[in-house]
């Protein structure tokens, strides 16, 4: 307990820390000296704000508030310069003016655009790292509901996959290819400064303001060992310009998943007819079901299409920013209203998000945010194999089960056919269990910041900031006694209740001080340290009931029986102390050097391990400032850049470290319970967190006045101390020892080109992207080589999570072809799978480590892109976005039901192909149904190269065409309205399902994990949507 | 300042502990917490009985079969033990029961070590410390035990495993494993309590005396077996039960009853508790409402798949007129949707018992009886030559089955009456394949099982046009081998 009241402790002096600050800052309003006065605008007569005001040759200076204002002390014939980013610097000599107003230009080269960096700001033209920024601008038009859908495509690096269609599911994003064999590799998203615990699916896209993706390790190294798999720095919408103004957006849509990619299965004669054939095949009586396929002709089910629907959603969005000299607040709205294109998805959020500041004194700061949410989500378990998604599972229903009784509208309970017929397993009616399953999540969340900044004196900044996330989750399952989303569980069934309710809370301490100044007129030096603590706890309370007296009181009370395995509580915490600090050097703006260091000590890591430390360096040289560059005046800016450092990956779990009693071993002897306890890991004291050093070289060139803007970055990576729960003998009573051990090796080239293709009236930019990303495992644990997923491998010297199975060579002929090939023996038959005897032992082997198995594809691209267009004309504008992957492959993993030989399932409609006799061969994909699992297991089971499935695609992520009406009216200020498309088209010849872009979520039998990468286990649809929208300003 | 004032308390802001279990540090303090590691050794017992047990030696033997259901898959591991058709590369199998065998028992090894390696420096009484101690020693000798018994060999894990070196042991020869087997048992015997004083279902003195006694009879070391047996007898806390239909327990109650030695221990109801292998021994499919006649449940389900331990019409056939043992191991019932046209099927009826809940049971499985106590003295007895001596025990077996004295006087007839009368007494208690293996006939009793079954597969639950798979009875080898996921992490295993 000593413990907790020490997290206290540091939560109550951080949260004092902070306070102090804030009281002392507050009330230190400082004496103003006489001075100057003066007002800054651009050329369009709109105020420049923050703009900086400094007397030349003094360490004097100020800044414009919120109406261009600023207040100096300056004499006579002194000269004052102004300057802001995105306009040209300006010197004014003071003449004793009574007011000093100044008209800015607007720089045109988009080089002096301030990007958010990591603990604070810097301009584009002096970055040394890898770092890319997307501003609302670019993605406001895109109507989808998750900020990974706006983001796809559009960043070079960054692969971001829709792995499912479950509303608000399933971006999967992964920056330069990172990878681990069991940590988590997402990327570190930080909200305004925060590094948030939770996800960010759910954030309102419409609340954000600008997005940086910070790639190599000088610009994520200040988030230390955190900071390996990249990091994703979100900035909210805040107050800018002056007084009030109030936009409203609106779009409403419908959704479909298109006929094309739905994985074509055998309708219900099809199906009759592969039976008949089957036991004509077997020379066995046809079941008086099979017998005459025709009757089901007009009596086809499809289970899979009958589960999805047209679906509508539904988004709106009030933005109101209101400020004043001191102040400046934003407030954005936003309801969302998603139908899923299952049956009985929903998806709902409620968001509200405010944020202020205030100018408390002319040194002082403060502001903070607020952002409350409500996400509510229903979906009745659509994913995962036949042990618990309803899609695999309506997939591969036999079509001649009906869906409907025989009035044409009430749904069937459940079918089975005679044992005769083959039917194995009992098949509820998934389109009941879709319908009364209820699966749904409700969470909360308030994310806050508050903050204090103090400028004692000029360049110098102190700052702190107390952070705070909340989320609440509320999860209620309910199993109806007519309804499953498993197979094999005949109706009625035993009705079960899920109840868990999770609570996490995130705090976060960061005290920083920067100090800047332009030494000696050409060296321009930026500091910055700071000290952190972050802490998180999660309490879980899961309660699992089952037979209910009555479906229609799903209480606990109302079950008869309590699940013991079921039921549990929970808690994880983890707390992290950091110390930082950076230096940006500049000589002239053309020499740029950059150095950036953390400390991270963390609960995670093991008691004798507990701190570790992240260096970076950079360095930048801007080629297009040195004179004899001016020869080349085509080049408008060209930059060099190039960058080192170590960051880490902490996702080990908290308490990976310890060795663990698991008290819940336990026995029964005579009638006495007892409880049993058993040691069930293995402690280890050094774990620590994965590192990765990363090296980048980049080149940034702007041609023709900027009209073309070019980015080139190469990297290299190596991951070493790989969090590795490494095998060991079982014989010693563990599965594993959890290690920091082994290495993978990453490299990859990005390129990016911006052109403004026209301008005037008819303006028309293109921004295109492609990225090359490779890896290869350097060294697993000492004497392993190899590790195995489900169907994968990942082996030294080799890429990452291979597919890796038997190799198909087509069916065994005739009897002359089995006798003089390998083959399993008692197993193999003609027109039986036949497979590559890649050990040359003389037979086929399946299993061990000397077996024929071997790499049959990769679920890596060779490269991915993206490409956006954006025209505009007059009030006219057009966009479209496309993005897309080549070279990658996609395990059909589902196969193993949906062409199984042995007819308990319904079948892929190729297998209507298959081979039945010497001359009637088929297609050589799919194998005789004769002889029984022992012949067909071998297909079924082994997992051979003829269901590795190319994946390339190219989607055609967005269309847009908008109308603005820019005169104003009595209503409004501005109207856009808008139509698009989104998910329009998919280019793709992947054959196993409508997603290519699919993974499976992991599944406890390892699909989807770290090292099963890329299945296809039949996951939710993404559907097309049409949308027509408005954008209201007032 | 405030950063110097507040690093004084970070390393404690660091130290988070799980608070919803216990780490190793902390534990093995108390007598509680080795009475809770001791209870955990005994967990994987209901695993090895309910799931893996009845494949290994029992199916794998000529006791019993499968119930061939041809629209059915995925049944080659099973089938393979039956079939004697395992796949062997370089000598290691991928057969995933005998993984999961090997699995389990070395779970129990390691459970047994943690507490063996720290009981003796616990500081808590010396009698409850001697029976803790004592239930340890006897888990892992019976876990060694079924490892010698099957593989003949393996790793040697004697003490608890701390780190990623010290996982894969040196694997040991059978004399390795025989020292463990009865150095752990000569230690319990001394410090267990009795089956009077002892908890009931624990393992108490007699149990490690029977296991031990087991061991000798492997070994041939006859006088120590009957020196074992005979002081088993002498306690008088066991005796056979009246009926040997009451040798086996309810689903509810007659548990670790007078005739009980060790049983694994299973409770029916939600606990998590329960055993569900009389399922497992059903033929298939089978209706819900044909179930229900011998569950008795309130929830039957229809069974689908292929059933296992299927009595072999030869040993239904070898009981001798008037055993009452025969009626009550083996029942038979009818499967009306079945394919196999024969329809009504012989099942193990010695573990079939109502219980409330469907697939949820609570029957005990006998590992040792009194009656073979008394077999094993009779064995002992005969082997020495003194086979008048040795009568007595084995008719005591006899009469309860209501039959009479044997007619056996010399040695060799002795020896095959009392083989056979194994065979009967303990048929489906995973008893046949060790006694085959440990007189060295399992070659010609399984080809001549092979020979029967492929000359009339309909007989042997096969459906008419259906045979046996060409590569059955063709691995018939006395031990199993390594599990092949085990040897690629354990170099040693070759």
């Amino acid at each position: 307990m000593k413990n907790i009241s020490t997290i206290h402790r540091i939560g109550i002096r951080s949260m004092g820390i902070f306070l102090g600050l804030f009281l002392i800052l507050s009330s230190t309003l400082m004496a103003q000296q006489q001075a100057a006065t003066g007002k800054v605008k651009g050329t369009d007569g709109e105020p420049v704000i923050g703009a900086s005001v400094s007397v030349v040759g003094t360490s004097r200076g100020a800044s414009t508030d919120g109406e261009g204002n600023f207040k100096i002390s300056v004499s006579r014939n002194e000269t004052l310069r102004i300057s802001s980013v995105g306009f040209n610097t300006t010197d004014v000599v003071y003449t004793g003016q009574k007011s000093v107003d100044v008209i800015l230009t607007v720089d045109n080269k988009t080089l002096n655009e301030i990007i958010v960096v990591g603990y604070g700001s810097q301009s584009k033209k002096e970055i040394t790292g890898a770092v890319q920024t997307i501003s609302y601008k670019e993605l406001k038009d895109l109507p989808v509901t998750q900020i990974g859908q706006k983001l796809q495509g559009q960043l070079a690096g960054v692969q971001i996959n829709q792995t499912t269609g479950r509303p608000g599911q399933g971006m999967n994003i992964r920056i330069r290819g990172q990878l681990s064999v069991s940590a988590g590799s997402d990327p570190l998203y930080v909200v305004d400064g925060f590094p948030i615990t939770g996800s960010i699916g759910a954030m309102n896209p419409d609340e954000i303001e600008d997005i940086s993706v910070l790639k190599d390790a000088s610009s994520t190294s200040l988030y230390g060992s955190r900071a390996a798999n990249g990091v994703v720095l979100i900035t909210t919408k805040k107050g800018k310009g002056s007084g009030m103004s109030v936009s409203f957006n609106t779009f409403t849509g419908m959704q479909q998943v298109p006929m094309k990619g739905r994985l074509k299965m055998m309708n219900a004669e099809e199906f009759a007819q592969f039976k008949k054939e089957s036991f004509e095949d077997a020379k066995q009586p046809v079941p008086a079901e099979f017998q005459n396929p025709s009757q089901y002709k007009d009596k086809d089910n499809d289970w899979y299409g009958a589960l999805l629907r047209t679906s509508p959603i539904t988004s709106h969005n009030l933005t109101i920013t209101s400020n004043t000299p001191k102040s400046r607040t934003s407030l954005v709205a936003g309801v969302l209203d998603q139908k899923g294109v299952v049956r009985n998805t929903d998806y709902q959020r409620y968001s509200l998000r405010l944020n202020s500041t205030y100018d408390i004194s002319d040194k002082v700061t403060v502001g903070f945010n607020l952002a409350p949410q409500l996400v509510y989500d229903n979906t009745p378990r659509t994913d995962g194999d036949r042990g618990t998604g309803i899609l695999f599972n309506a997939l591969h229903t036999w079509p001649i089960m009906p869906i409907y009784e025989a009035d044409g509208k009430t749904l069937t309970k459940f079918n089975r056919f005679p044992a005769s017929t083959g039917n194995i397993f009992a098949y509820a009616n998934w389109v009941r269990s879709a319908d009364q399953l209820i699966n749904e999540t409700t969470a909360t969340n308030l994310l806050s910041n508050a903050f204090v900044e103090y400028e004692p004196i000029k360049g110098l900044k102190v700052r702190s900031s107390m952070n705070g996330e909340i989320l609440r989750t509320k999860f209620f399952f309910f199993n109806p006694s007519d309804a499953t989303s498993r197979i094999n569980v005949p109706i009625p069934t035993t009705a079960e209740s899920i109840r868990e309710n999770v609570e996490n809370l995130s705090w976060l301490n960061e005290n920083t001080v920067t100090y800047g100044k332009t030494l000696w007129d050409d060296h321009k030096f930026e500091i910055l340290g700071g000290y952190t603590n972050q802490y998180f706890r999660q309490e879980s309370t899961r309660i699992q009931a089952d037979t209910y007296a009555d479906d229609r009181l799903p209480t606990i009370q109302g079950a008869i029986n309590i699940s013991r395995g079921g039921t549990n509580s929970g808690v994880q915490e983890w707390s992290l102390t950091s110390y930082l600090a950076r230096l940006n050097y500049n000589y002239k703006g053309k020499y740029l050097l950059n150095a950036a260091i953390r400390s991270d000590g963390s609960s995670r890591f093991g008691s004798d391990n507990r701190w570790g430390t992240f260096p970076s360096v950079g360095a930048g040289w801007v080629v297009s400032d040195e004179p004899f560059m001016r020869d080349l005046p085509m080049v408008s800016f060209m930059k060099l850049r190039g960058s080192w450092g170590i960051i880490g990956n902490n996702n080990l779990g908290n308490y990976t470290s310890y060795a663990l009693i698991n008290n819940t071993v336990n026995g029964v002897f005579g009638n006495t319970v007892a409880t049993g306890a058993a040691v069930s890991s293995l402690a280890n004291p050094n774990l620590g967190w994965e590192t990765t050093q990363q090296l980048d070289l980049g080149v940034d060139i702007n041609m023709f006045d900027d009209r073309i803007n070019f980015a080139y970055d190469y990297y290299k990576k190596n991951t070493t101390n790989l969090l590795y729960a490494v095998q060991v003998a079982q014989e010693s009573g563990f599965g594993n020892f959890n290690d920091n051990i082994g290495e993978i090796k990453f490299w990859g080239h990005e390129f990016s080109v911006n052109t403004k293709n026209t301008t005037g009236k008819l303006k028309w930019t293109t921004n295109a992207n492609i990225s090359f990303n490779r890896n290869v495992v350097v060294a697993l644990a000492p004497g392993i080589d190899r590790v195995y997923g489900t169907f994968h491998i990942t082996q030294v010297g080799k890429p990452f999570g291979q597919f890796y199975g038997l190799i198909s060579e087509g069916m065994y002929k005739n009897a002359e072809d089995l006798a003089n090939s390998p083959k399993v023996p008692g197993r193999s038959t003609v027109g039986s799978i036949k497979l590559r005897d890649i050990n040359g032992n003389g037979r086929i082997d399946y299993g061990g480590n000397n077996d024929d198995r071997t790499i049959m594809g990769n679920p890596f691209p060779d490269f991915v892109y993206g490409i956006t267009n954006n025209i505009t004309y007059g009030d006219w504008d057009f966009n479209i976005i496309g993005s897309g992957s080549q070279g990658n492959q996609l395990l059909v993993r589902h196969i193993y039901s949906t062409a199984n030989l042995d007819g308990v399932f319904n079948m892929v409609e190729g297998a209507k192909y298959r081979f039945r006799s010497e001359a009637n061969p088929g297609m050589g994909m799919y194998g005789t149904t004769v002889g029984g699992g022992n012949v067909t297991g071998i297909e079924r089971d082994w997992m051979n190269s003829r269901f590795v499935a190319d994946a390339s695609y190219f989607t055609i992520r967005n269309i847009t065409l908008g109308y603005t009406f820019s005169k104003p009216t009595k209503v409004y200020k501005s109207l856009r309205v808008y139509t698009s498309c989104q998910q329009a088209y998919v280019f793709t010849k992947y054959w196993g399902g409508p997603n290519p872009e699919t993974s499976a979520q992991s599944n406890g039998q390892g699909d989807g994990g770290n090292l099963s990468p890329g299945v296809d286990l039949s996951n939710y649809p993404v559907p097309r949507t049409f949308t027509v929208g408005a954008n209201f300003n007032f | 300042m405030l950063a110097i004032g507040l690093s004084g308390c970070t390393a404690e802001f660091l130290e988070i502990t799980p608070e919803t279990s216990l780490s190793s540090v902390t534990f093995f303090k108390t007598e509680a917490d080795f009475q809770q590691a001791v209870n955990a050794c005994y967990v994987p017992l209901r695993t090895i009985y309910n799931d893996r047990s009845y494949l290994l030696s029992e199916m794998h033997s000529d006791n019993t079969y499968y119930y061939r259901n041809t629209a059915f898959g995925a049944t080659e591991q099973q089938e393979d033990l039956a079939d004697f058709s395992i796949p062997v590369s370089n000598g290691l199998t991928t057969n995933t029961h005998v993984l999961n065998q090997y699995r389990q028992d070395y779970l129990i090894i390691a459970r047994a070590n943690q507490i063996l390696d720290r009981i003796d420096k616990a500081d808590f009484d010396a009698a409850a410390k001697g029976n803790l101690k004592g239930q340890a020693q006897f888990m892992r000798a019976f876990a060694y035990f079924e490892i010698y018994r099957y593989f003949n060999k393996g790793p040697l894990q004697l003490t608890a495993v701390a780190n990623r070196e010290q996982a894969a042991a040196k694997v040991g020869t059978a004399a390795d494993l025989e020292k463990i087997i009865i150095g752990d048992l000569t230690g319990a015997a001394a410090t267990l309590k009795t089956k009077s004083t002892q908890e009931p279902g624990r393992a108490t003195s007699a149990a490690a005396k029977t296991l031990l006694a087991n061991m000798y009879l492997i070994q041939k070391n006859w006088p120590a077996v009957e020196k074992l047996c005979k002081e088993i007898i002498a306690e008088g806390q066991h005796s056979l039960m009246p009926d040997y239909n009451d040798a086996f327990t309810t689903s509810t109650g007659n548990k670790n009853n007078a005739e009980s030695i060790f049983q694994v221990q299973y409770q029916e109801g939600a606990n998590g508790f329960q055993g569900s292998f009389m399922y497992n021994f059903m033929p298939r499919p089978m209706a819900a409402s044909e179930l229900v006649t011998l569950s008795k449940t309130s929830n039957p389900q229809p069974q689908t798949g292929e059933g296992n331990n299927a009595p072999m019409p030869e040993l239904i056939a070898s009981y001798e007129p008037g055993d009452l043992r025969k009626d009550a191991s083996i029942g038979y019932i009818t499967c009306a949707s079945t394919l196999w046209e024969g329809k009504t099927y012989p099942y193990i009826k010695k573990f079939v018992r109502p219980h409330s809940l469907n697939g949820n049971h609570g029957m005990n499985w006998p590992i040792f009886r009194y009656s073979e106590v008394l077999l094993f003295l009779a064995e002992a007895l005969n082997e020495q030559g003194k086979t008048a001596e040795a009568a007595p025990f084995m008719n005591q077996v006899r009469k309860r089955a209501g039959l009479a004295e044997t007619t056996a006087t010399t040695q060799a007839a002795f020896r095959t009456a009392l083989m056979k009368e194994r065979r009967m007494e303990l048929a489906f208690e995973n008893k046949r394949w060790h006694d085959l293996t440990r007189t060295d006939t399992f070659k010609e009793v399984i080809t001549a099982k092979g020979n029967r079954i492929k000359a009339d597969p309909f007989a042997h639950y096969y459906q008419r046009g259906f045979t046996l798979r060409s590569n059955s009875f063709t691995v018939i080898e006395k031990y199993y081998p390594m599990p092949a996921d085990e040897a690629a992490l354990n170099p040693n295993i070759k």
